[in-house]
């Protein structure tokens, strides 16, 4: 009697009343948690559980919900054994989920108590950028601040910069030897920060080239690019007071093929022998083709480039070469602009900043604490 | 307003673009997404001037008769011919165009980069001497890494390998690092003040 | 002119003969060396491993262009080989403007290998279930950006001019959440621009297989795991195509097997010349040094 009084209980009740009829021999999984998932857009509802003491011996958990107006709990998703968590994406905002997480074997189930009613909404802040947030506006802070105290006119130190000294004197060479300079702004389109560098550093050699009225070739491989240094060039001629001196052939836009614009480079390069080439901007495998053949013309060579894996070759290929940063501070450097000393002196702060965070983490990581997830962007 | 436009534009879309980063509201990455859309469009418009200067220059380099001006023919009836052929007769695998890629337009671009073996060669020839210690460290770092790599390094010594591996985790990596480093903030410090209108050599020259 | 004078200033065309005439030697003399096989190679291999059949797929970006094919294409192929012999769908795209006619290249070789071994229908690989090339797309960051979102909305149609929604594999691929990993088979500097933008954004898995030059400057972000396994040039290649033939994956191995032989054998002539450029360097200088 007993017994058909439960067999009629279990296909009577629903399903979460079952936990109090079972007699399997396996338990469900426990405190199950559902919370609206944080710092997304919406529809997403976060389902957290301690594993069923059996749980090695099921095939997996069923996940199941029902809205506040339903009476029926259906199934959204399932997961193996030994995962504890699940994210239900397809519930809508606003509306009230009620889940039990079920462990399953052999097609039978055992669910859990079923959780506290939850609702999922879209957040408007996502509280896990806040690091990359305060980091911009200190970097921000830092560069505005020391703009400004560089435009008051205070005079702000520079090391000096082999390679960039040398500019006067490359330059000097092909005016005596009465031959071009090749400058070759680098194969990155403008969004580069290697190219705005490098557009900058090629305004102060055109002054310069203007001044000692030598002859001057930049090819250009993206179109954007070859626009943006015939205005620089063009600018730098009109600065120094000759712009009857400025030809439209100095500027020339080649090809967007990487190699097709090296052989033009090199064939540039064999034809035309220039006194001196400068390399500076973004380059990618055909730098040492270029420079190579720049040395075996015998041409005096400065080259400047972030491209980390390049150095190399333009270390055993020029006379001097302008290493990372020092490609950023070279129109500093050149110009004296304050402007530009001011952003440079934050990114030595900004810099000095990381590395003593990093020291610092480093330390403490030996008393055996992990502070890198404070730096971790969500 | 030829300056001041453009200025203006650059500082409102990168601000909005940074704000859109911190807000996960789906009007948020809707925006977000729209204005991606609106990149990638724009981004195929600078095809279009790409292509068009390169009929420009080389036009005007046949019009006038300048040096090496039949060049300049090949490379607009090739430009002009690869776009006809695609078009006409599409780009499915066993399409001229296809065909055309493979057996000319790849081998010449291998044939380019193959120049590289020769002036590694000769470059590492001529550049590779122990004039002085950063030189010869240089140059032994060179040999392990280029033994280390080879197959058959194991056999001349069965710790080359793991040397070569060594040179590339620990020294090059903590050297690239720094200069990675360095790098960020250069980029960071670039496009700051590239949206805060500092920085405005990309409208070409300055005020 | 003394001995070591000489060869310190050997002619570059001597160089460049000596160079042709050793790449071109094991073409003709077939040897196989057995590969040691590199750590991030086999991360990347393992993480293939690791995913279940007909669950995500596996994204590659072909970015290399015709000048880095001998590198490039043997790591597609083997790469391509082992997905499909796990059952895991490929999505193809580029960003690179050349890289398309390679991509299809390699897609129709290995697919039309392994139909030319199929039994049945079910072995067999069908564009549009097992494998879908998105083509080109412009605004390589915002495309990839966007695509976390929908990738529809960045792809409407691929390259054959399909509609993305009829294909079933699209219909199943919405965005990076159907994405066991992106792949980028690169000869520039794309990996870094998945790691900073989608990965930071979406937390999509990256793996790479790039030019040997390349290669190294991401060895930080495998180190940190932001990179799930890199292929190194012709020998990443090379010791991906073996890991995928002692796996069963395949029958025979790839063209950068014979292209590591020539690889090596230039390796010692570049070396010899070294070692003789400074053997008369340091006579050389002994010699000044007497006379002083």
């Amino acid at each position: 009697m007993l017994i058909l009084l439960i067999a009629v209980l279990y296909q009577c009740l629903p399903l979460p009343s079952c936990l109090l009829l079972s007699a399997r021999s396996y338990r469900p999984p426990g405190e199950v948690t559902a919370i609206d998932k944080p710092n997304d857009s919406g529809s997403v509802i976060r389902l957290e559980w301690t594993l069923s003491p059996d749980d090695e011996t099921i095939d997996g958990y069923t996940i199941l919900r029902r809205t506040a107006d339903d009476t029926v709990y259906t199934k959204v998703g399932s997961t193996i054994h030994g995962v504890a968590g699940f994210e239900d994406e397809k519930a809508q905002d606003g509306v009230q989920y009620q889940y039990v997480v079920a462990a399953i074997k052999n097609g039978e189930m055992v669910s859990s108590e079923p959780t506290a009613m939850v609702t999922s909404y879209p957040q408007l802040f996502h509280t896990g950028r806040i690091n990359v947030l305060l980091c911009i506006a200190a970097f921000a802070l830092t560069l505005l601040y020391f703009v400004f105290r560089a435009r008051t006119g205070q005079n702000l130190f520079i090391r000096k910069i082999a390679g960039l000294a040398a500019v006067d004197e490359a330059v000097g060479r092909a005016t005596e030897m009465g031959k071009p300079i090749l400058y070759v702004p680098g194969l990155g389109d403008i969004d580069w920060t290697a190219t705005i560098a490098s557009m900058n550093i090629l305004g102060e050699v055109a002054k310069k080239i203007a001044l000692y009225d030598s002859a001057l070739i930049v090819p250009n491989r993206w179109s954007v690019t070859y626009t943006v240094s015939k205005e620089v060039v063009k600018e730098a001629f009109v600065s120094e007071g000759s712009p009857e001196k400025f030809k439209e052939e100095y500027v020339r836009y080649v090809t967007e093929a990487q190699f097709g614009f090296a052989a033009a480079i090199t064939g540039i390069m064999m034809r035309e022998k220039p006194a001196t080439n400068f390399f500076i901007g973004r380059f990618w495998a055909e730098s040492l083709i270029m420079a190579e053949t720049g040395a075996q013309t015998g041409a005096f060579q400065i080259a400047g480039t972030d491209s980390v894996l390049q150095l190399p070759f333009f270390v055993t290929a020029c006379d001097y070469t302008l290493i990372g940063e020092e490609l950023y501070a070279a129109s500093a450097y050149l110009s004296r602009e304050p402007l530009l000393l001011g952003s440079l002196k934050a990114q030595d702060y900004g810099k000095l900043v990381v590395l003593l965070i990093l020291f610092g983490f480093t330390v403490i990581s030996f008393f055996g604490i992990d502070l890198l997830p404070i730096l971790r962007v969500q | 307003m030829k300056r001041k436009l453009p200025l203006a534009i650059c500082f409102f879309m990168g601000i909005s673009m940074m704000i859109q980063f911190f807000i996960p509201h789906p009007t948020s990455l809707n925006f977000g997404s729209m204005i991606y859309k609106w990149i990638i469009v724009l981004m195929a418009f600078a095809l279009v001037l790409a292509i068009g200067n390169l009929i420009r220059h080389h036009g005007f380099k046949i019009q006038k008769g300048k040096e090496d001006w039949p060049y300049s023919i090949v490379t607009l009836t090739s430009m002009v011919a690869m776009a006809i052929i695609g078009l006409a007769w599409g780009i499915d695998p066993d399409s001229l165009y296809q065909s055309i890629y493979l057996n000319i337009m790849a081998p010449l671009g291998g044939t380019m980069f193959a120049l590289l073996a020769y002036y590694m060669a000769s470059a590492a020839y001529r550049a590779f001497r122990a004039r002085s210690l950063e030189a010869t460290l240089l140059l032994i770092s060179a040999f392990v890494v280029m033994i280390g790599f080879m197959p058959f390094g194991q056999y001349i010594h069965p710790r080359f390998p793991a040397f070569a591996e060594w040179i590339m985790k620990v020294p090059n990596m903590a050297s690239q690092r720094g200069i990675l480093l360095g790098v960020a903030f250069g980029s960071i410090a670039t496009a700051l003040k590239i949206i805060l209108g500092i920085e405005r050599s990309w409208l070409g020259g300055k005020e | 002119m003394k001995w070591y004078d000489r060869i310190t200033m050997i002619d570059r065309r001597v160089i460049y003969l000596l160079l042709t005439v050793f790449v071109i030697i094991p073409f003709f003399i077939k040897v196989t060396i057995p590969q040691k096989i590199m750590p991030q190679t086999r991360r990347l291999f393992d993480f293939i491993e690791s995913i279940p059949p007909n669950d995500k797929v596996v994204m590659i970006s072909f970015d290399y262009s015709p000048q880095t094919q001998p590198e490039c294409h043997p790591m597609a192929k083997a790469l391509l080989k082992h997905c499909f012999a796990r059952g895991i769908p490929i999505v193809g795209l580029s960003f690179e403007p050349e890289a398309p006619g390679l991509a299809v290249d390699a897609l129709v070789s290995v697919v039309q290998e392994i139909d030319s071994l199929a039994t049945n229908r079910e072995d067999s690989l069908v564009y549009g279930i097992d494998y879908v090339y998105l083509g080109w797309k412009s605004g390589r960051i915002a495309a990839q950006l966007d695509m976390g979102e929908a990738i529809s909305g960045v792809f409407p149609r691929d390259y054959f001019g399909n509609l993305i929604d009829s294909l079933p594999l699209m219909q199943a691929t919405k965005n990076y959440k159907n994405v066991a990993i992106v792949i980028i088979l690169a000869s520039a500097d794309y990996p870094i621009d998945w790691i900073r933008y989608p990965q930071t954004r979406y937390g999509i898995k990256v793996g790479a297989g790039l030019t040997a030059v390349m290669a190294p400057q991401y060895y930080p972000f495998v180190q940190t795991g932001q990179v799930s396994g890199l292929m190194s040039g012709m020998k990443g290649a090379a010791e991906y195509e073996k890991l995928v033939l002692d796996h069963g994956y395949a029958r025979t191995l790839g063209s950068a097997e014979t292209g590591m032989n020539s690889q090596s054998m230039i390796h010692i002539l570049i070396i010899v010349f070294i070692i003789l450029g400074n053997v008369g360097y340091f006579f050389s200088r002994r010699q000044k040094g007497t006379h002083k």
